[in-house]
């Protein structure tokens, strides 16, 4: 629904938008489906004008089909498969996190959400030397634990090049993640990349916690902005070839039912790849605990599958 | 820098009539101007300004993180982090076991939440927590102060004068044996007075007062730059009882979570809270879960379970970033919180003396 304006291309000036919107047509979508020839005549403009406007604004706005043969290629140039340095976890998600995709972690609390997301990052900056974005919003960072991590996978003294790959910004409401998201993709589309070397992975610990204090009531914008950080996040995997993995929350139904995922149906269809994380006891009264990660959504593998993991 | 118009924060209906008129970046809306906007969408000049004002402020702050200046934004890399971290004081319980566990102890800029069945001690835990916060740093505190916010009245005047009195003696005792002149001169400062002045006691009667008093906070703390622990005593109380729309609670609670992360991030103190128990009833048996839902468990970032055991009182570390689980035992004596055995090297023998001030153990509250 863009309005139609005076410098929105090259051939449409003021006289011009004065006259399309005396007869009825205010936007892009108005001018590109009306007959030209009527309109030449009712606004007495030439026609070959209005088929030049009409050819620019349709390659500034419309989507261009691809042949699915070309989509292959270039999805087979451009996606890479990132191992997350837990072995088990790694057979689980079909060898590793894969870019151009959203993968979600979720669980109850004290589940593992946060050590898995640490592990991530410890495995990726440190065996595959690539930078790190980790987007905090519940202040459940420690870096000593991420320093932990990568000391027992390493000896040498890569441990503060390997911290100084990730970089973590703590966002707590809804619009500073918005706009963390935004400056990331205006820093990746100039290409600079003295700041953001080789970003291959966005981290998000937790959306759940930003979206939740929007949802419910009788206020239905929460959705909206819902929505519009999935459309941020998808577009920045897709555009950037970057493995965005984002950690969630689970609720009941009923006291007494089922878990199952935060945040409603429509963020289901989010993320591609869903893994659900448990620990084993019930109670919290035993001394041992145990982490279950079992498939809940994946496009490759079948879902249902189990692994027990270590989180160190 | 083209932020979309979905992403300013701006009231929803002024989102929706600049939606329909067919704004769609940031950009648009300040090339028009507050004339051009209000005859576009039919708002009054001085809304159009309003607005216009705060799509300024989020460009202009876009604009200086772009160029490199990080002042406002809270980014930085793992490694500043973690020298941050490493050069950050814990607030000490005086329990050693329990300061294990924590890792050292209660952690400045995370939220703990302490969760226990009735009379387990945990308003005795927020008291000893105001009390050592304010411990001077040559004896190995943060040397801050302490806001607390009571909300079932349970905080004991004079509890907190002997717990005070106590600490102020242990450490002059540690100064005796170490005769260092820091010492000396810190203890002129560190005083049962100075301790007691020293925690803001603030007190709310329901939900309403408490949210209003959390997002009052900042301000108060920016006046107060020296605390560092902010308490509140049960978190539980006001949000458990005639909530019909357990929806609105469920939002009122995760918005007053975020708040109080900002809190405890950008004035760098430790936030604790206190939680009520509630049976969950499962198939052949009912267990204890800490209250108000699934979704309140993913506020705190450390979560400290206290119960009984027959007649011993257990801690056990249920959830923490960078800590293992496990459980250890201690005692409430007249000094406060202390260890089961006392170690052998503190002057103060406070370990295992029975206490006439705590509740006697019945045995119809045993779980």
């Amino acid at each position: 629904m863009v309005v139609l304006r005076a410098g929105l291309c090259p051939g449409l000036t003021e006289e011009m938008i004065q006259l399309l919107r005396a007869n009825g047509i205010r936007t892009v979508v108005d001018f590109v489906s009306s007959d030209l020839e009527d309109v030449a005549q009712k606004c007495s403009l030439s026609y070959k004008a209005l088929v030049a406007v009409r050819r620019v604004l349709l390659a500034q706005f419309s989507a261009f089909p691809a042949n699915g043969a070309d989509l292959y290629e270039e999805l087979k140039s451009s996606t890479a498969i990132l191992p997350t340095g837990n072995p088990s976890l790694d057979q689980l998600l079909d060898s590793g996190l894969y870019t151009g995709e959203v993968t979600e972690f979720m669980g109850a609390p004290g589940s593992g959400k946060t050590q898995v997301c640490l592990g991530i990052a410890a495995s990726v900056s440190l065996s595959l030397k690539q930078h790190v974005l980790f987007l905090d919003s519940t202040g459940g960072f420690t870096a000593s634990r991420l320093y932990q991590m990568i000391q027992a996978q390493t000896e040498d003294e890569e441990e503060q090049a390997a911290l100084q790959r990730v970089q973590v910004v703590r966002v707590f409401n809804i619009y500073e993640v918005l706009s963390a998201l935004q400056e990331l993709r205006d820093r990746l589309s100039q290409q600079v990349m003295s700041s953001v070397g080789h970003l291959k992975m966005v981290l998000m610990d937790s959306v759940s916690a930003v979206i939740y204090p929007l949802l419910g009531g009788r206020q239905s914008e929460g959705l909206a902005l819902m929505m519009q950080l999935s459309r941020e996040l998808k577009t920045l995997a897709r555009e950037f070839s970057l493995a965005v993995v984002v950690t969630n929350q689970v609720t009941r139904d009923s006291s007494t039912g089922p878990l199952k995922p935060a945040l409603g149906r429509s963020w289901s269809f989010v993320p591609s790849t869903r893994v659900l994380l448990e620990s084993k006891e019930a109670t919290w009264e035993k001394a041992t605990t145990q982490h279950v990660a079992s498939l809940a959504k994946s496009p490759r593998q079948p879902t249902g599958i189990q692994v027990e993991l270590d989180i160190g | 820098m083209q932020r979309e118009v979905g992403a300013l924060p701006l009231a929803p209906a002024l989102r929706a009539r600049l939606a329909a008129a067919g704004f769609q970046t940031a950009q648009e809306l300040l090339d028009t101007g507050p004339c051009g906007l209000s005859k576009e969408i039919g708002i009054s000049k001085e809304e159009a300004l309003e607005a216009l004002q705060v799509v300024r402020q989020e460009c202009h702050g876009d604009a200086a993180r772009a160029a490199g200046g990080s002042g406002a934004t809270r980014k930085c890399t793992a490694l500043e982090l973690l020298e941050e971290e490493q050069t950050q004081g814990f607030i000490i319980t005086f329990c050693s076991a329990l300061d294990n566990i924590l890792g050292g102890g209660v952690q400045l800029t995370k939220i703990t939440e302490i969760c226990g069945a009735p009379g387990v001690g945990k308003t005795q835990l927020c008291m000893q927590l105001a009390v050592d916060v304010q411990i001077p740093e040559c004896f190995g505190g943060v040397a801050g102060e302490a806001v607390f916010i009571d909300t079932e009245g349970s905080f004991m005047v004079d509890r907190v004068v002997d717990i005070a009195a106590a600490c102020v003696q242990h450490c002059h005792l540690i100064a005796e044996a170490q005769q260092e002149e820091d010492h000396q001169k810190a203890l002129e400062t560190f005083s049962l007075e100075s301790v007691l002045s020293h925690i803001y006691y603030f007190r709310c009667r329901d939900y309403i007062e408490l949210l209003a008093q959390v997002y009052l906070l900042p301000e108060f703390l920016s006046e107060h730059s020296k605390v560092r622990l902010v308490v509140i005593d049960g978190i539980a109380f006001p949000f458990r009882h005639d909530f019909e729309d357990l929806s609105l609670r469920t939002r009122l609670l995760n918005g007053l979570a975020q708040q109080l992360i900002i809190i405890a991030n950008d004035h760098k103190s430790a936030v604790v809270l206190t939680n009520q128990m509630t049976t969950r009833i499962g198939q052949s048996q009912s267990t204890l879960v800490p209250a108000l839902g699934e979704s309140w468990g993913h506020a705190a970032t450390v979560r400290l379970i206290l119960h009984w055991d027959s007649s011993q009182r257990l801690a056990t570390l249920y959830k923490s970033p960078s800590q293992k689980e496990s459980t250890i035992a201690y005692h409430i004596t007249s000094h406060g919180f202390r260890d089961v055995q006392p170690p052998a090297v503190t002057p103060d023998a406070g370990g295992a003396e029975g206490n006439p001030r705590k509740r006697p153990r019945r045995e119809e509250e045993k779980q």
